[in-house]
C-alpha cells in the first residue's frame, strides 16, 4: 500500500510528498525543481493539517496517523 | 513556478488527419505536417516510415487511409485515432499500424495535453486516452506509447468521503496524470503500480536506490539516535536537516555536514554507511 502523500501536478511531470514524514517520495522529477514558495505552502501547519484531514477522510483504511507505520518510520 | 519547455521535437514525422483550422496550433509541439485532402493523404503514405506518428480527428480520412494501403502489409509507423473505429476498421489499421490508440473524441486528452503527452519521457506512464465498456465493467486506458492497459471497474476503490464513481463521466486529464470518473479521480501511477508488474518493478528499483542516499541514510541515523530535525538547532536549522533527508540539497558544505556528524557522534564519513 503506498504511504499517504499528496500530489504536485505541473504538465506531465509530478512530485509526490510523502504525508508522514514530509518527503519527496521520489528521485526523479528532482525535488529541487519544486519552488520553495510551494513546498512552504504545503508545509504551513493548517495547510499540512488539511492535507491529513483530507487523506483520512478519502482513505480511511489507510490513514496518516498510522500506529505501524510510524513504528516503522 | 519554473516551466521547463522543452523545444518542439522534429525527429520524427508526425502528420495529423484534421480538418479544422484551430487545432493544429495546439499541436506545434509536435511540429505535425496537416494532412486535409485526399490527395495530401496520398503523399503522406509514400513518405511514411516505421517511426512515423499518425494523429487523426477525421474518420473518413482514416477510412481514405485504410483504402490506400491495402495489399501487403507494411508499417505506417504508429497511431492516434480520436474517432470512434468500426471493428472491420480496427483490422485493418492492426496490419499497417505496430501501434494505435483509439476511442470518441472525448475520450482523449485536449489537443495540447495530448500532444505533450506523446512527446514527454514518461509518455508510457501517462495515460492519453481511453473507453469505458459497461457490458464487462473494464476501462481500457491508452498510454502515451500506444499501449492499452485494460482494468476492471473494481480497481476503482471507493473513497472513504463519500465521492461516488461515475463510469458514464470518465475522463482523462492533468496531461494523463489523472482518470476522472464524474468527481472521483484516480492518479496514474497508483493505477499503473496496480496492474502493471514492469511498472512496479521500475518503481521498486528506484525507491531501493532511493534509499541508499545521503539523505536516506541521515535519516535513519538521525531516527535511530532519537533525534529531531530541530534537535540539531541552533548550528543547523531543522529545515535545513529536512531538505538534506528529502534529497533537495545534493551537495551539503563541509561545515554542515562536520556539525551534523558531531550531533550524531559519527564522522561525516560514517553517515552514508547507515
Amino acid at each position: 500500500m503506498e504511504p499517504p502523500h499528496i500530489t504536485i501536478l505541473h504538465g506531465t511531470q509530478a512530485w509526490r510528498i510523502n504525508l508522514r514524514t514530509g518527503e519527496f517520495m521520489d528521485k526523479q522529477p528532482d525535488p529541487a525543481d519544486v519552488p520553495e514558495e510551494i513546498t512552504a505552502f504545503i508545509q504551513k501547519r493548517s495547510h499540512w493539517q488539511s492535507f491529513h484531514k483530507k487523506w483520512d477522510e478519502k482513505y480511511p483504511m489507510n490513514p496518516v496517523r498510522d500506529k505501524d507505520a510510524d513504528e516503522a518510520e | 513556478m519554473t516551466v521547463k519547455t522543452k523545444p518542439p521535437i522534429a525527429a520524427r514525422l508526425v502528420f495529423l488527419l484534421d480538418k479544422a483550422k484551430k487545432r493544429p496550433a495546439e499541436f506545434s509541439l509536435l511540429g505535425p505536417q496537416v494532412v486535409s485532402s485526399i490527395e495530401g493523404l496520398r503523399d503522406s503514405v509514400a513518405l511514411a516510415t516505421k517511426d512515423t506518428l499518425w494523429v487523426s480527428y477525421e474518420k473518413d480520412l482514416t477510412e481514405a487511409l485504410l483504402k490506400m494501403v491495402w495489399g501487403p502489409p507494411r508499417s505506417l509507423g504508429m497511431a492516434v485515432f480520436v474517432h470512434a473505429l468500426s471493428l472491420q476498421s480496427v483490422v485493418g489499421l492492426a496490419s499497417c499500424f505496430k501501434r494505435f490508440a483509439f476511442a470518441s473524441d472525448h475520450g482523449f486528452l485536449p489537443p495540447d495535453e495530448l500532444a505533450e503527452a506523446l512527446e514527454a519521457k514518461n509518455a508510457a506512464d501517462l495515460f492519453i486516452g481511453g473507453s469505458v465498456d459497461l457490458s464487462s465493467e473494464t476501462i481500457t486506458l491508452w498510454r502515451g506509447c500506444l499501449t492499452p492497459l485494460t482494468v476492471p471497474f473494481s480497481a476503482f476503490e471507493k473513497s472513504g468521503d463519500g465521492t461516488e464513481l461515475d463510469f458514464a463521466r470518465f475522463a482523462v486529464t492533468d496531461f494523463g496524470q489523472t482518470v476522472r470518473l464524474g468527481r472521483y479521480e484516480a492518479a496514474a501511477d497508483a493505477i499503473l503500480y496496480k496492474f502493471d508488474p514492469d511498472y512496479r518493478r521500475r518503481i521498486s528499483r528506484v525507491r531501493r536506490q532511493s534509499e541508499r542516499s545521503f539523505g536516506a541514510s541521515l535519516r535513519r541515523l538521525r531516527k535511530q539516535r532519537g533525534l529531531r530535525r530541530e534537535d540539531f538547532e541552533p548550528e543547523i536549522a531543522g529545515k535545513t536537516i529536512a531538505r538534506i533527508e528529502q534529497g533537495i540539497v545534493q551537495q551539503v558544505h563541509k561545515k554542515t555536514l562536520t556539525a551534523i556528524a558531531r550531533r550524531l557522534r559519527v564522522t561525516p564519513e560514517e553517515i552514508g554507511s547507515y
